[in-house]
């Protein structure tokens, strides 16, 4: 276990800068997730912690050492793929096994430790098996077990759930974390799917072409982002932003009606204020709170909620209705928020104004 | 035949009346039937014939009279043909080792090259659309003794003497096997590449994580998961060595087969009996060896090679 530590990490290839020098600190035993679109640098960034791609500028510790310039088996990490890479022309147990390649143990040490760490992730009764055998989940539970096997300083994951499918993905989200509270292993996590990174995470680390844009727990980010992108990016379906003009005290809405905005120090009067879906409801709110009034175009039931898209002075605005009050297709809705709900966003710099 | 036979039902109404299954199955076969039909004229029904003639004595001048297991009777009694087969096998148990060691060590380091990588792999795959008689031609040149030869001209820079290569019995066969291996090097090295590309780029990250070295990803990740491609060259580089033809017969025009047959293939001794002595029976009888021995050593390499 250990702790890890980037300090101004820049990758360049060629001309091109993919990561402009970026500082983070992951305390022991911390399980950080690394979120952002395509491209943003977040990939790069873990694989220049495993040591498989070379460092451009900066320092990577881990527990405490510089290891710039450490082979990646130097590193003490492990690692799991997206594909799993686990071999096709080995046995599960000697694929487990394979993490155990480096280790000064006995082979009877070895095999214990492989039936412990099977046993762990439920393997035990597949440990003959080829992988050409297993299902999708389970491949990438051998995966998880040969980075386990080694009892390493951290676990590294790059995108470990994106090649299952939707079902199996929520059920090794939950195992991952089980197994993180369990074995307490540094771990860092890289996905693109913001609901991975909201429900593992102890701490999110936004990216955006190869900066942070903003680290905090789940919750945080929820709440207080800090720009229009990781308001826009953390949570489903997409917070409403709605462009308004500042005046004395409050703001007018380009949809019609005004809201109060506490305190303001935007460079010009243009702001965007910020609804999430799940705030906005068909419900009549304090004359403080945002409200927004249209037909309905689409609906999606969910049955736990039912999301309303209405269309007011050309903006398509989502809302949230309870399960079982299905607004109708052409229906005039009025949408409320409360005051308290509403975020507020520069609509110049993009950059948040003051949260609630 | 049989598609004439559907057109007509189909006329009937009972083309329409068939369910999807049957209706594909009948084009599957109708479209099948080409290629079987031009198989079983052109290429099974000669074979049969070959192993017919293999009985007979026909000498294309006078009619073939059934002569049983005379013709075999007289081959294993050919010191030739012993002299033949020992060469044959020799092509064989030298060529596919070292071209596919060769092959693979380019393969493996031609991955890793940027530089160029397409022009490199073209230059290699050069001799494999040359053709045989043209690239014998200039291997003859490189033999010949100084000033001619350019391999005797090196090595008497280097005060080595004189080789005889392609005028000496033991020298000849290896002579001879360079041209043929270097040929099927690009092909060889293609295969290979694929072979590489196709194993994920991860296997490789995940074994440096877990600290192999680069001698140990070879051995038990690389190798082991280019069994196929592995497999698919031995068995069609050992059917190419065992059918060595045209390098033997063009790199010696006056004298076909070396001196002495110290070069000469079981291919070679097959054409001269067909087309010099005129023993057609006694060629079949040849053929129906060479094709026993290919049967047998694909069987078994695919036996060996297969997985568990």
């Amino acid at each position: 276990m250990a702790t890890i530590e980037l300090n101004g990490l820049i990758k360049r290839y060629g001309q091109t800068t993919v990561v402009h020098g970026i500082d983070l600190s992951i305390q022991d035993g911390e399980f950080v997730v690394l979120v952002g679109p395509s491209g943003c640098g977040k990939s790069t960034t873990l694989r220049m912690i495993a040591g498989l791609e070379e460092i451009s500028g900066g320092e990577i510790r881990i527990g405490g050492r510089v290891v710039n310039d450490f082979q990646p088996k130097d590193r003490n990490i492990a690692m799991v793929f997206q594909n799993y890479a686990i071999y096709p022309h080995m046995t599960v147990a000697d694929n487990i096994a394979f993490g155990l390649y480096r280790s000064k143990l006995s082979k009877s040490q070895k095999r214990q430790r492989v039936e412990q760490v099977a046993e762990m992730l439920g393997l035990s009764q597949l440990l003959e098996r080829r992988p050409s055998a297993l299902s999708g989940g389970q491949r990438q539970r051998v995966a998880i077990g040969r980075a386990m096997v080694r009892d390493p300083a951290a676990f590294l994951f790059d995108e470990p759930l994106s090649n299952l499918d939707a079902q199996l993905r929520t059920q090794m989200r939950i195992e991952i974390k089980r197994l993180h509270h369990r074995l307490g292993t540094t771990s860092v996590f890289v996905t693109h799917d913001q609901v991975e990174a909201m429900t593992m995470a102890d701490r999110i680390v936004v990216m955006r072409d190869g900066r942070i844009l903003q680290v905090g727990t789940p919750l945080e980010l929820y709440e207080k982002p800090i720009d229009v992108f990781t308001a826009r990016f953390i949570g489903s379906p997409t917070m409403n932003l709605l462009p308004a003009r500042l005046r004395d005290g409050g703001a007018d809405l380009a949809v019609g009606g005004s809201v109060q905005v506490p305190s303001a120090s935007a460079t010009t009067s243009d702001i965007l204020v910020g609804a999430r879906p799940q705030d906005l409801v068909p419900t009549a709110a304090g004359s403080q709170g945002l409200t927004v009034s249209g037909t309905v175009a689409v609906v999606e039931t969910l049955g736990s909620e039912t999301l309303v898209y209405i269309e007011s002075a050309g903006q398509t605005v989502i809302g949230s209705a309870p399960g079982r009050q299905i607004p109708r297709i052409g229906d005039h809705l009025t949408l409320h928020a409360p005051l308290e709900r509403l975020y507020y966003f520069d609509k110049v710099t993009e950059k948040a104004l003051a949260a609630q | 035949m049989s598609v004439d036979a559907h057109r007509e039902a189909a006329s009937g109404g009972l083309w329409s009346r068939m369910s999807l299954g049957r209706k594909q199955v009948i084009w599957a076969w109708g479209f099948l039937a080409v290629p079987l039909l031009f198989y079983a004229v052109i290429r099974f029904w000669p074979t049969f014939q070959a192993f017919y003639l293999s009985a007979t004595d026909w000498s294309l001048m006078r009619p073939a009279a059934f002569v049983g297991l005379e013709n075999y009777k007289r081959l294993f009694a050919d010191p030739l043909f012993w002299q033949v087969f020992r060469n044959t096998f020799m092509y064989l148990i030298l060529g596919t080792p070292i071209s596919l060691l060769i092959s693979f060590v380019v393969a493996y380091y031609l991955d890793r090259v940027r530089f160029m990588h397409s022009f490199i792999r073209a230059l290699y795959f050069l001799p494999f659309l040359t053709t045989a008689a043209a690239m014998a031609w200039v291997w003859r040149w490189f033999y010949q003794p100084v000033p001619i030869g350019v391999i005797n001209d090196i090595l008497s820079s280097f005060g080595i003497p004189q080789q005889p290569f392609l005028r000496s019995t033991s020298q000849a066969l290896p002579a001879v096997l360079a041209p043929a291996v270097w040929a099927g090097l690009g092909f060889q090295i293609i295969i290979f590449l694929a072979g590489l590309r196709a194993i994920p780029v991860t296997y490789y990250e995940a074994a440096r994580i877990d600290g192999l070295s680069e001698g140990a990803i070879l051995r038990r990740i690389t190798i082991p998961l280019l069994k196929p491609t592995l497999v698919f060259l031995v068995v069609f580089s050992s059917i190419g060595f065992l059918r060595i033809f045209d390098q033997v017969y063009n790199i010696n025009t006056n004298d076909p087969g070396g001196p002495l047959n110290s070069t000469k293939p079981l291919v070679l001794m097959i054409y001269q009996t067909a087309f010099s002595s005129y023993e057609m029976g006694y060629a079949a009888a040849q053929t129906v060896v060479l094709f026993l021995i290919l049967l047998v050593i694909s069987l078994v390499q695919l036996r060996l090679m297969r997985d568990r």
